[in-house]
């Protein structure tokens, strides 16, 4: 059938065409980050293991279950982790139900203020919990006469949801916005009514958001250590054991152990979740969304938003209460206004730790920026085979729980490490070394920050269409170019808003940070822990709002910066190309 | 194998043009490309040969799937093959990345630099090239001009129509001077009457410049309308190249019949061969008919007969040979569905009158030239 045209040209042989080279620029730009992220993430991991199978510890790990307290405290966790899942998920939709479904006045406060935990510090909530539900508190005791013990369960749990589920709710709105307001319209047009189609349509439609964010706050639950050292009471979990471990009996043998019970959930459910939300999403199936949204009409639409607004109260409450207790003597005891809470903290002890902080995270953020950029240019277009290793490892410092990296950072970094009697890396974790310390606490930063802009990187990317950058190369620019010209000014504006939220979860972490901190290079949230510990509220509070106020104006900042859009993610700039159908959740996810 | 009267055609152009620019000719040679699919290793291009003279528009034909856009990103570099050479003069240009090819690409989405103006875009290569700031504002702005895009250099691509872009995207590559052009569907993204004004700028430009041109459509009256050539692909191989009348006129194959234009393939038994005719025997009485050389030896032939060289007159029913089937009322040309003894058949009949259409059933007497049919074989 086929036939071949015209004659050959005898002089024309046929050859094996010649593998072209890719530019040496590309592969060393790439291998820094890699490197970064094996040095940095990989090789920690692997000396918590190493430690582990050392001949003192290893009789601790085959003996561990058999003692009660640590079957109790492995329980106590992973319960923590379900309730919080559980409820966080629930209270998540209900929020995007109201913003999508229902048409009730002040939907856009509601929004703006269940976003406000995400940039909050920790302690902030549990010990506004502590002040307003506490065992002498201010709205159950004193108000209300109730002597419930918020410590434990309970407590924690409600602290986690309401820091937490943000995110999930973020997720959940942006999957039901992008909801085909034509589905709806079918399923009425066959004859469903408002509940058939909620039933029927729209929250299966969801499920996979549902798993999503349940695995999502599991995971946050299970790692989290500032609440349970707070609130926690009596209710030992995991990570809090492996804190006392380390800073109270300076074990690192069952550290390491802890460590490894509670990176191995974690971990497994972090892969099921990225296998769960990296999974094409069903809710854009074809075409064009068409349509209008359609409101919930009659009395169905009211107990929805009054536990919406309920849940808002308490937010704004506890927020009010962070910032009245950095202006009082004892909130709840002695309600005298006075500075000198804001005196300690802009002066002496309080002013180190915030230049500290804010100098790390301010060099930490950008080269995170950088890298993050890199590999999701690595990730998105250049790699084959690779990667998906890369992408998960360049998530993996957010799936790991701050705990363990923390702990797995001190074991690494505390002494030099030594190949064949060789110092390959020199000690720089701990209070004797280069710096006091400052370059493994920097390091921490950069780690949790590279996913955040790998995350909006390979978000943004996805967006753009691959001929864009084919364009470039057809008219002679090189890769290093191309990237150079037509890539980063494309995915900047998304990137600075990752990094944004990056910088601010430098700012407000303290599990891995906890283990790091030296007498010369402290860091805020751990000075938050001492004042919570000695039971200066007050200091603690005023810390907080420092701490908010740092993080709003950077927001601020780069929403001035790169305009209101990129808070978004980018869309409106790429528009000549068509749009490629990307998975729906996870872009503002996981930060 | 046929012996193709190729080129010809595109002789007059080519010599005009080579006075213009010193294009080159490229050739392709033994190309096969191989993507890992879920089933074992896929084979989208296999074994093309082709040659392009320089200053030839040449189009890439056939079904989605067909191999046609990963024959063009290979010449342009963005795959590599799997074996084969591509040269372009004399020169073996496998081996260059796709950025040192003297090529340009205008794409599907015409893939404009959405944080580039206009202008932005335009002179983007120029820039990489390093050219003088006068320099690139001149042919910038020459670019614009020929483009008809005066007034919209400070424009983002975003305030623009779909035509617009489209020109810009096409300024962009021609302002490079490049030695080949390269069109993937630009065309597909547009309304009807803007694609057909489209393919009239882009055919009128090319003649002017006189660059080689390689352009990759689905759309078969497209690539009449544009090439000098056109390659039919199926499955990853040329069904056949020629020029658009001689793959109308003289298919090689029934697929290449089938896919430009519409065809009615009869089955026919063959009275003798003489050469490139032959008699055949159908609607029962004998004719002589052109013939593909390949028919004689054939095991099966079948006869095509496009619509329009068909002869539809209304008759009693004792002399009819067919029935109406339907009959559609197109303004400049009527569409008639028959039944035969020789099967389905679709005749076209042009300045029809509107209230004088056949009807359903009206029995009607088919017959045809035949010079203008071809036997082939199956």
């Amino acid at each position: 059938m086929a036939q071949r045209t015209s004659v050959l040209v005898d002089s024309l042989e046929v050859v094996a065409p010649t593998k072209r080279k890719r530019s040496w620029g590309l592969r060393l730009g790439g291998l820094v980050p890699v490197s970064v992220l094996l040095v940095g993430l990989l090789f920690p991991l692997f000396r918590i293991f190493v430690h582990v199978l050392d001949d003192e510890t290893w009789p601790k790990l085959t003996g561990f279950f058999s003692q009660e307290v640590n079957r109790q405290t492995v329980f106590h966790t992973m319960e923590l982790g379900v309730l919080v899942g559980f409820f966080g998920v629930v209270v998540a939709f209900l929020f995007a139900y109201v913003q999508t479904q229902l048409d009730v006045p002040g939907k856009r406060i509601l929004h703006l203020i269940a976003l406000l935990p995400i940039v909050s510090p920790p302690f902030a909530v549990a010990t506004a919990v502590i002040v307003l539900f506490g065992r002498n508190g201010m709205l159950s005791s004193q108000l209300l006469g109730i002597t419930h013990d918020i410590y434990g369960l309970d407590g924690l749990t409600l602290v986690l949801v309401l820091s937490f589920f943000p995110v999930v709710y973020m997720n959940l709105l942006g999957m039901m916005q992008r909801l085909d307001p034509a589905l709806v319209e079918a399923a009425k047009n066959l004859g469903a009514g408002q509940f058939t189609v909620l039933r029927t349509v729209t929250l299966p439609l969801l499920v996979p958001g549902f798993a999503s964010g349940f695995l999502l706050l599991f995971v946050e639950a299970i790692a989290d250590l500032a609440n349970p050292l707070v609130l926690g009471g009596n209710y030992t979990v995991l990570s809090s054991r492996a804190y006392i471990a380390i800073t109270g009996e300076y074990d690192l043998g069952t550290g390491a152990i802890l460590s490894l019970m509670l990176v191995v959930p974690a971990l497994s459910v972090f892969l099921l979740q990225r296998v769960i939300s990296n999974r094409k999403s069903v809710v854009t199936v074809t075409g064009k969304p068409s349509g209008s949204p359609q409101y919930l009409t009659g009395w169905a639409k009211w107990p929805p938003y009054v536990v919406g607004v309920a849940i808002c109260t308490l937010i704004v409450t506890i927020y009010a209460t962070v910032i009245a207790g950095a202006f009082t003597r004892v909130l709840g005891v002695n309600n005298e206004f006075t500075l000198d809470h804001a005196r300690y903290i802009f002066s002496g002890v309080g002013s180190e730790a915030m230049f500290d902080t804010l100098r790390l995270a301010l060099i930490a953020t950008p080269i995170a920026g950088l890298l993050g950029m890199v590999l999701s240019w690595m990730i998105v277009r250049k790699l084959g085979r690779s990667r998906g290793a890369v992408d998960f490892l360049s998530m993996m410092g957010i799936g790991i729980p701050g705990t363990v990296l923390g702990i797995a950072f001190l074991l690494s970094f505390r002494n030099p490490t030594k190949l064949f009697g060789v110092t390959v890396l020199p000690a720089f974790a701990g209070g004797s070394t280069f710096l006091s310390g400052s370059l493994a606490i920097g390091l921490m930063f950069l780690i949790r920050s590279v996913p955040a802009s790998v995350r909006s990187g390979v978000g943004a990317l996805q967006q753009i269409h691959p001929s864009i950058e084919e364009a470039s190369t057809s008219l002679g620019a090189t890769d290093t170019v191309t990237f150079r010209r037509v890539t980063i000014p494309l995915i900047r504006p998304a990137l600075i808003s990752g990094l944004s939220f990056g910088f601010a979860r430098s700012m407000t972490t303290l599990s891995p940070i906890v283990f790091l901190v030296t007498p010369d290079t402290k860091i805020m949230t751990s000075q938050i822990l001492g004042e919570v510990d000695g039971g200066r509220f007050g200091n603690a509070f005023a810390f907080c709002c420092v701490l908010i106020v740092f993080v709003a104006v950077v927001l601020g900042l780069i929403r001035l910066i790169v305009g209101d859009g990129a808070l978004r993610r980018t869309k409106k700039r790429t528009s000549p190309t068509p749009k490629k159908l990307v998975p729906t959740p996870q872009t503002a996810g996981q930060i | 194998m046929t012996q193709l009267p190729a080129k010809q055609s595109s002789n007059q152009s080519t010599n005009q043009s080579a006075a213009t620019r010193s294009s080159q000719d490229l050739h392709l040679r033994g190309i096969v490309k191989e993507f890992p699919g879920s089933t074992g290793v896929v084979r989208a291009v296999d074994s093309v040969d082709l040659d392009i003279e320089a200053g030839e528009f040449l189009t890439l034909l056939g079904p989605s799937g067909c191999g046609k856009t990963t024959m063009l990103r290979m010449i342009a570099g963005f795959e590599d093959p799997t074996s084969g050479s591509i040269f372009l003069g004399d020169q073996n240009i496998g081996a260059l990345p796709a950025n040192r090819r003297p090529m340009a690409m205008v794409f599907q989405n015409y893939a404009l630099f959405p944080h580039l103006s206009v202008a932005g875009n335009v002179s983007y290569g120029l820039k990489i090239q390093k050219r003088s700031k006068p320099e690139i504002a001149e042919s910038v702005e020459m670019a614009l001009m020929t483009m008809n895009l005066n007034g919209l250099a400070d424009r983002d691509p975003h305030q623009l129509s779909g035509g617009q872009q489209q020109r810009v995207a096409l300024a962009r590559a021609m302002v490079m001077k490049p030695d080949v052009l390269l069109f993937d569907e630009p065309l597909s993204n547009l309304d009807a009457k803007l694609r057909v004004h489209m393919r009239n700028e882009i055919r009128d430009l090319q003649q002017r410049m006189g660059i080689t041109s390689i352009y990759v459509t689905h759309d078969q009256e497209e690539a009449m309308a544009l090439s000098d050539r056109i390659v039919v692909m199926n499955k990853g191989r040329v069904e056949q190249v020629g020029t658009p009348g001689e793959l109308y006129l003289t298919p090689s194959t029934v697929f290449v019949a089938d896919f430009l234009g519409t065809a009615n393939f009869l089955d026919v038994r063959v009275e003798s061969f003489g050469g490139d005719w032959a008699k055949v025997s159908v609607f029962g009485e004998t004719k002589e008919v052109r013939a593909h050389p390949d028919a004689q030896s054939s095991a099966q032939r079948v006869l095509m007969v496009r619509p329009e060289a068909l002869t539809v007159a209304a008759v009693d029913e004792a002399t009819a040979n067919a029935t109406v089937l339907s009959a559609s009322y197109l303004g400049a040309r009527a569409e008639l569905r028959l039944e035969s003894q020789e099967g389905e058949l679709i005749a076209v009949t042009s300045d029809p009158e509107p209230d004088q259409m056949p009807r359903a059933g009206d029995p009607v007497l088919v017959s045809f030239d035949g010079a203008r049919t071809y036997l082939l074989p199956n």
